[in-house]
């Protein structure tokens, strides 16, 4: 087994033995719950036509997704460091690219086990529809690369950060940022600077293609746009963690 | 030799944190590194491992035989300061994870754990275990692979008198019957009486001194050591170097001629052999600190670095 798989090993005991892990793959699952009955259950809510159910749904996971990334990816390096595991693998005979890849393949197994989980909250609530199955398959397409992408954004700062707490409150900031088109209202988002933000947010990105794909049943041709930006997004993402991760700060 | 330093520079940040650091270690050597709180030891200990970029100066490993990063590191063993593990493994599973980075473990995990004075603690999980015992894992994990160089940072901290004992013993016996050579970073000059053949003082960022630790002891007259006794034999067999002057109770007083080459370590392992039995050593007071307390400055607050 090569390091990187070792590393990629501990980060997926990481998640599934020990109780850090655990808690934040039960607050995902409970942030889920929660929507999905909330969905279900609320008069207005549940009166909304079954594509706009699973476009809310597939949007929710994608930005909880999002979020488990941008923590465990915070954690990636500042919270070695602050536990005082980063040393004994940086002095092992690993380089630190091993390092770093080894933590995003870490990062993208814990996001296919988020995708897994989420499959039965998009059935719960759209079972009934036609557009089950692209919402699945579009949530696997775009919302992989945007979830990945802030965890590998994450990584980046805590590669160099001081404290986990630094790093996840930037990251946090970007992500709020990003999906700040989205909480501003339709009225904002088709102002100029609105549509502009749209245009490179790749957050606004995946929602807008889940809004195509689910509601509007829009074909897969017409969204290779927003598919290049999520795909850019993810190799930006990565190329900045490598440089970031270089001469991580180890002290 | 496994480490051949030459003038280290470093500049991180604009501060200039070495000067001219030099540091030589050999086969079955056991050096110590000494120096007051903020003296650049860590600093050294970081650039000799690689994790930063040597500005000046020269630095080989092994003999020049490897350049390469990885596989430098492949053949040290390094035991940081602060011990942390992955606390949600066990003992076993962490060893064996770790030595897969080396291909594998030298010996079982097992053996390992006893070695280091874990027995029975394979199966539990980390998190249960005291700092001395933590402490005693780094040093497992720093064996993992049977290393030509182990590199320990106060590896000593947080351990009881038997416990420092144990490690001693285990680090002496490493140097003198496995050839390792070992570079000690520690603020406790009894453990450098104890175990080291060479020092190196550094402030900073700079080698103040760098000598044999017998040499220097020579060049401060005949070294005394007080033993506690936890026994002593009938046939009072003593290295033809020792000399007992003196005794209060449990405590006997030792003068050492030492010869230009002995390792002190040896010393004491022959007189074990020979049914001394004793917990603490303790040098007299005119050997190293007053040396080291010269070199560093006695000026400096004494609440900064004390000397043990």
């Amino acid at each position: 087994m090569n390091a990187s798989s070792l590393i990629a090993k501990k980060e997926r005991s990481a998640l599934l033995q020990n109780q850090r892990g655990l808690a934040w793959l039960l607050t995902y699952a409970g942030i889920l719950s929660a929507f999905s009955l909330l969905l279900i259950s609320n008069r207005e809510l549940s009166l909304l036509d079954n594509a706009q159910v699973v476009y809310m749904m597939a949007g929710t996971v994608t930005a909880a997704g999002a979020l488990i990334a941008v923590i465990m990816g915070s954690d990636a390096y500042a919270g070695e460091r602050e536990r005082g595991t980063l040393v004994p693998l940086l002095t092992a005979p690993v380089s630190t690219g091993e390092l770093l890849l080894g933590k995003a393949i870490g990062l993208a197994s814990a996001w296919v086990i988020m995708y897994l989980l989420a499959i039965p909250y998009l059935w719960a609530v759209g079972a009934n529809g036609q557009n089950l199955g692209q919402a699945i398959f579009y949530l696997g397409l775009f919302g992989t690369p945007v979830v990945l992408g802030f965890g590998y954004l994450a990584m980046a700062l805590s590669s160099r950060s001081g404290s986990v707490m630094s790093s996840l409150l930037t990251s946090l900031s970007v992500l709020l940022f990003s999906a700040s088109p989205l909480l501003i209202g339709p009225g904002l988002r088709n102002s100029a600077i609105g549509k502009a933000l749209d245009a490179v947010n790749p957050f606004s990105g995946a929602l807008n293609t889940f809004d195509a794909v689910i509601i509007d049943s829009d074909p897969f041709t017409s969204q290779v746009g927003r598919l290049l930006l999520v795909l850019v997004w993810l190799g930006l993402t990565f190329a900045l963690a490598r440089l970031s991760a270089r001469r991580p700060a180890f002290r | 030799m496994l480490i051949d330093a030459n003038h280290l520079a470093l500049t991180l940040d604009g501060n200039t944190i070495l000067k001219d650091v030099s540091l030589h270690l050999k086969k079955g050597e056991v050096y110590g590194l000494l120096g007051p709180n903020g003296a650049g030891k860590s600093t050294t200990i970081a650039l000799l491992l690689g994790l930063y970029h040597l500005d000046k100066g020269e630095l080989h490993h092994f003999s020049k035989q490897d350049t390469d990063l990885v596989s430098i590191r492949q053949r040290i063993g390094v035991m940081p300061e602060f011990a942390g593990f992955y606390e949600w493994m066990s003992a076993r599973e962490y060893l064996v994870w770790y030595a897969s980075f080396y291909g594998g473990l030298q010996s079982t995990p097992d053996v390992l754990l006893e070695r280091v004075g874990l027995s029975n603690t394979g199966n539990k999980p980390i998190v249960q275990f005291s700092r001395g015992m933590k402490q005693r894992l780094a040093l497992a994990r720093a064996l993992v692979h049977g290393p030509e160089l182990l590199i320990l940072d106060e590896p000593t901290n947080g351990l009881d008198p038997r416990g420092r004992r144990e490690i001693h013993d285990l680090l002496i016996k490493l140097a003198t019957k496995e050839d390792v050579g070992i570079l000690l970073c520690t603020h406790l000059l009894d453990d450098v009486e104890r175990l080291c053949t060479h020092i190196g003082i550094i402030d900073k960022g700079r080698t103040l001194l760098e000598d044999n630790l017998q040499h220097l002891l020579i060049d401060a007259g005949k070294p005394r050591y007080r033993l506690h006794m936890i026994s002593i034999p009938e046939v009072q067999y003593l290295p033809p170097q020792v000399n007992m002057i003196g005794q209060d109770g449990s405590w006997c007083t030792f003068q050492i001629d030492p010869g230009r080459d002995m390792a002190i370590g040896k010393v004491w392992e022959d007189m074990l052999d020979h049914g001394w039995v004793f917990d603490e050593i303790h040098a007299e007071r005119n050997t190293l600190e007053e040396r080291y307390l010269a070199l560093t400055g006695a000026r400096q607050d004494n609440h900064e670095e004390k000397a043990a």
